[in-house]
């Protein structure tokens, strides 16, 4: 029988001095964290870590989930325990930090959202500057998370970064082009939402009737065209 | 042989459910699936049913009426009022419907969610490898969305046998803290909220879903101690997490997929199933277990 006393796996630290960290989140998960806030080498990592024990299977792992900066991997406690699950992912740890296999997706997108003046204006450039500016940037998904399909892409350049909108919309239309906190997000579903919706695209992340249900993911690399 | 159900009266939220369709978090799509797993298993053994989907209800009930064909169905989960044509029966139990039948469900004595199971398989497409509704995502069950007076369910075939074994009783509903292993972000709150969380009992509120169950922090534990600007991370069922105003939110089985809400506690599996069925005005308290403790309480429950 494993032993494990939560201090082990938190490695006894209050303010998370160590990354990547590996906790539990409840008794049928880990979380492995490469940061604590959103910056391009931790999503990296976490994506190429997610990669890594995907395709270097641990039995007893049921989901494996990439976010932002960290990583879920769900395991049944009858085939492993969190020692030992931690200890494999571990060794899985010291990857080159690639990920292999992303894709290059277009997204065809007509920049007419409500918010795209106020959102230019605040940066200080004209509607067709700030579109310029923003398909210029490299965006790569960053994660899927929110809602079904929701892509966060990013992270543009820091001068491009501006607030999220101090009201939340109860309901943006599927393929809603939103910005806000240095991204670029794109919804498959209707959703509330508090980023400022700069288009819209035809493009649909999310099908449930297909296998997998969205075309994106993480770590693909994405070329914004405009519709005129 | 076919049988049709023609739904009554449905009570708010009444969905269709199975087990759920763990595995598609990285897709945005959480796992679904029953409030009460336990007792979900429960309404299926009656008839050794198939592991096909049944009805949720919640605290309103539910009234179906057998249109065509002969159906065995199995109930269970909280404690409700069931009649056939009228006539009282135990809880939880079994019948066999036949044409013209109506099972009425009303308002009982105890929990939030009970459960119908069918001995036929419901006429209702997999969505993603499960029939489960999430009215969140809009995935499942009828078109996305909850049951509503009016609505039709077919089933197919027979799975039950109308002498499958009786299952075991129910075990006596477990009473005390709800145990919980410190949460992803419980070093956020200072020793003093951390401490105040496990001794004083919260109410559960009335708001209340599929997606996440309220808590009314009377004593103020967190009033004051708002944490912002966490990265966003995935979610797991039985999340604990405050909201900026100090609101602690339970987040259950159609939760969110990603949340950036400080979370202070993660309720462990084996009471999850029970902290969904309490009450809106019932107080709940807190209790620390070790992943390991959590694992054992998993065991026994199974046992």
């Amino acid at each position: 029988m494993e032993t494990l006393s939560e201090q082990t796996l938190r490695g006894g630290n209050r303010d998370w001095p160590h990354l990547p960290q590996i906790v539990p989140l409840g008794d049928s998960a880990l979380l492995v964290r490469f940061g604590q806030s959103l910056d391009d080498a931790a999503n990296r990592a976490a994506l190429a870590f997610a990669a890594r024990v995907q395709s270097d299977a641990i039995g007893g792992v049921s989901e494996v989930v990439p976010s932002l900066v960290s990583v879920l991997v769900r395991y049944d406690p009858t085939v492993i325990g969190p020692v030992r699950l931690a200890g494999e992912l571990g060794l899985r740890l010291d990857s080159n930090g690639m990920q292999e296999n992303t894709q290059v997706q277009h997204i065809a997108v007509r920049f007419d959202g409500p918010d795209l003046a106020e959102v230019a204006g605040v940066l200080g450039l004209s509607p067709d500057a700030f579109v310029a500016a923003h398909n210029r940037s490299g965006l790569r998904v960053l994660t899927t998370g929110f809602a079904p399909g929701f892509v966060y892409c990013g992270l543009h350049d820091s001068a491009l970064t501006v607030p999220r909108r101090a009201l939340v919309r109860p309901v943006v239309p599927a393929g809603s082009v939103l910005f806000a906190a240095g991204q670029t997000a794109i919804t498959s579903t209707e959703v509330p939402t508090g980023w400022h919706v700069i288009g819209h695209t035809d493009f649909r992340n999310f099908d449930a009737l297909q296998n997998p249900p969205t075309r994106l993911r993480a770590g693909d690399e994405l070329i914004f065209e405009v519709v005129p | 042989m076919i049988a049709r159900i023609r739904i009554q009266r449905a009570g708010p939220l009444c969905t269709v459910q199975d087990l759920g369709r763990p595995g598609h978090l990285a897709h945005g799509v959480s796992a679904s699936g029953p409030m009460d797993r336990a007792a979900y298993i429960l309404a299926g053994m009656w008839w050794e049913a198939s592991d096909d989907a049944g009805v949720e209800f919640t605290q309103a009930g539910i009234d179906i009426v057998l249109e065509a064909g002969q159906l065995p169905v199995g109930w269970a989960g909280g404690v409700f009022a069931v009649r056939l044509n009228g006539e009282l029966l135990s809880w939880p139990g079994k019948c066999t419907l036949a044409a013209g039948d109506r099972l009425s469900v009303t308002p009982g004595p105890a929990g939030n969610y009970g459960y119908l199971r069918f001995g036929g398989t419901m006429n209702v497409p997999d969505v993603l490898g499960s029939k489960s509704t999430s009215t969140r995502a809009r995935l499942g069950g009828l078109a996305g969305r909850a049951l509503q007076t009016g609505d039709f369910l077919e089933f197919q075939g027979e799975h039950g046998r109308p002498d499958g074994a009786v299952p075991p009783t129910p075990n006596a509903e477990a009473k005390g803290p709800i145990h919980f292993i410190w949460g992803i972000h419980a070093e956020k709150f200072a020793p003093a909220v951390r401490r105040n969380f496990v001794e004083v009992p919260f109410r559960v509120s009335a708001a209340m879903d599929r997606m996440g169950v309220r808590l009314v922090d009377e004593n103020g534990v967190f009033a004051g101690a708002s944490i912002l600007s966490l990265i966003s991370d995935p979610i797991m069922p039985g999340d604990i997490q405050i909201l900026g105003d100090g609101t602690p939110i339970v987040l259950m089985r159609d939760h969110q997929p990603t949340g950036g809400y400080p979370r202070i506690g993660t309720i462990v599996s084996a009471d999850l199933d029970r902290f969904a069925q309490i009450r809106p005005g019932e107080t709940v308290a807190f209790a620390p277990v070790s992943v390991d403790h959590a694992h054992r309480l998993l065991g026994s429950r199974k046992a």
